[in-house]
């Protein structure tokens, strides 16, 4: 088979090396990380546009390298090939290589905060997507001495303190490690990061198995959606975590 | 200008300071504490959701306007108690779904309904159905204001819903959510009576629902 895959940056790594040895010939384009921070709306349309630019006459069908990701992938439609989707809330599903494994997870560690090789060196934004993300609309990215310009230096504190409370409850990185780091460097990054906040740090051997199931054809039901032509994907907040409908 | 229309503005535009010292001048000049709300401290607020709504104000905006107005409902507040005249437009039990730490949503909601005039009981953040249920019976809430940013943790806002309707609770009080995943459509297969896109529509819809709980 012919496939195209479209994926997020941030399993730039992980598709690399499973792409290579998939029995078919997988084309891929990565999309910038930095789509996740401008809202639902313009996230789909973007993953529709790049949808809409396969040539369907060349490939058998769409893969998606995306999770349900806050509803970014909800409403976007096959046309005249299948879409394949990986049943997964976010990311980190295809980390730990299922749902019922990242979810267990997240269940026993409230306030953990992931981090994989793509999360590490592809986490800013697009050079052009910056203009287009809402955290700098909401000042998240903003320093200190630009709150001051803008908004008087006792105000300025008081959104430092709010806008920081945005990681407060957060305790702990967890170092996913999926066997195609270089060397032991991304973890150490996570490390020092974790020692500077003052936050714990744990390792998990990640699990390259669902993403390599993508990328190798084996879409059983459980695991993948296959959109058929003319359907959409509907977000479903069940085991199924997503769903085909007729547009 | 009038003393609230001078406060209106220093709202708007996050003078906390400011906002206080035209309160206490408000006060001084025989201004009654509850005609503040009316006057001053509900129309900014609203003026800052319409803004936010437009997007000419942003969070950074809206939290310091919350703050503003908080520097005068801090002043009034106490005057008000007895007032029999003055009634809150209704009790809040707000926050952030079983599971879930993510609380500035749910954080600028509450400071907008506490502006327009009610009384809020936060609860924070990783909340648990039988906490919610707690706070509905201890504080009389007509209200209950569910926040979650992740799918993950979405579904547990049904399970605080059930847990109202197991503790006979459900039709006392009317169920608003909100938070980045959720939809209208979400909002409506759990059962609950709204759903808020932004700060703004779930201080519209709070009113609403308060006027028919």
């Amino acid at each position: 088979m012919r496939l195209k895959l479209i994926s997020c940056e941030i399993f730039y790594r992980e598709f690399s090396a499973t792409v290579a040895r998939s029995p078919h010939i997988v084309d891929v384009e990565f999309l910038p990380k930095g789509l996740h921070d401008v809202g639902t709306e313009k996230m789909r349309a973007e993953l529709q546009a790049a949808v809409d630019r396969v040539d369907s006459a060349r490939y058998e069908a769409v893969l998606l390298g995306y999770g349900l990701c806050n509803n970014g992938i909800a409403g976007l439609t096959a046309r005249q090939i299948p879409l394949v989707v990986p049943r997964a809330h976010d990311c980190i599903t295809l980390f730990l290589g299922s749902s019922k494994r990242y979810l267990e997870y997240f269940d026993s560690h409230p306030g953990v905060f992931f981090k994989t090789t793509g999360w590490i060196e592809r986490g800013g934004s697009d050079g052009e997507l910056t203009q287009l993300a809402i955290g700098k609309a909401i000042g998240w990215g903003a320093n200190y001495e630009a709150l001051v310009a803008k908004y008087g230096e006792d105000n300025a504190r008081y959104l430092q303190e709010q806008l920081g409370a945005m990681t407060q409850n957060y305790s702990q990185f967890t170092y996913i490690e999926m066997g195609v780091e270089p060397d032991g460097s991304f973890e150490q990054r996570t490390r020092d990061e974790a020692a500077k906040r003052g936050w714990k740090f744990e390792k998990l051997a990640g699990n390259l198995a669902m993403i390599e199931r993508l990328v190798s054809g084996a879409w059983d039901a459980q695991e993948f959606l296959v959109v058929p032509p003319g359907h959409r994907i509907a977000a479903r907040y069940d085991e199924g975590i997503i769903a085909a409908e007729a547009v | 200008m009038t003393v609230f229309d001078e406060l209106q503005q220093a709202i708007i535009n996050g003078q906390a300071a400011l906002a206080k010292e035209l309160t206490k001048k408000g006060l001084d000049s025989g201004k009654k504490p509850r005609d503040f709300f009316p006057n001053a401290i509900i129309p900014a607020m609203d003026e800052v959701g319409r803004r936010m709504r437009e997007c000419e104000f942003f969070i950074p905006e809206v939290l310091i306007a919350a703050r503003a107005s908080r520097a005068a409902t801090d002043l009034l507040r106490p005057l008000l108690v007895g007032d029999e005249a003055v009634q809150a437009a209704g009790v809040v039990v707000c926050g952030t779904v079983k599971g879930d730490l993510h609380d500035i949503g749910k954080n600028i909601v509450a400071m907008m309904l506490e502006s327009a005039g009610f009384r809020i009981v936060d609860l924070g953040v990783d909340v648990a159905p039988e906490k919610i249920v707690q706070a509905v019976k201890d504080e009389n809430a007509n209200v209950v204001a569910l926040s979650a940013l992740l799918t993950t943790t979405m579904v547990n806002m049904k399970g605080s819903i059930e847990a109202l309707k197991a503790a006979g609770l459900r039709d006392k009080v009317k169920i608003l959510v909100g938070g980045a995943p959720v939809t209208d459509a979400w909002a409506n297969s759990i059962g609950a009576d709204g759903y808020g896109k932004d700060a703004p529509a779930a201080v519209e819809l709070a009113r609403r629902l308060a006027a028919t709980a």
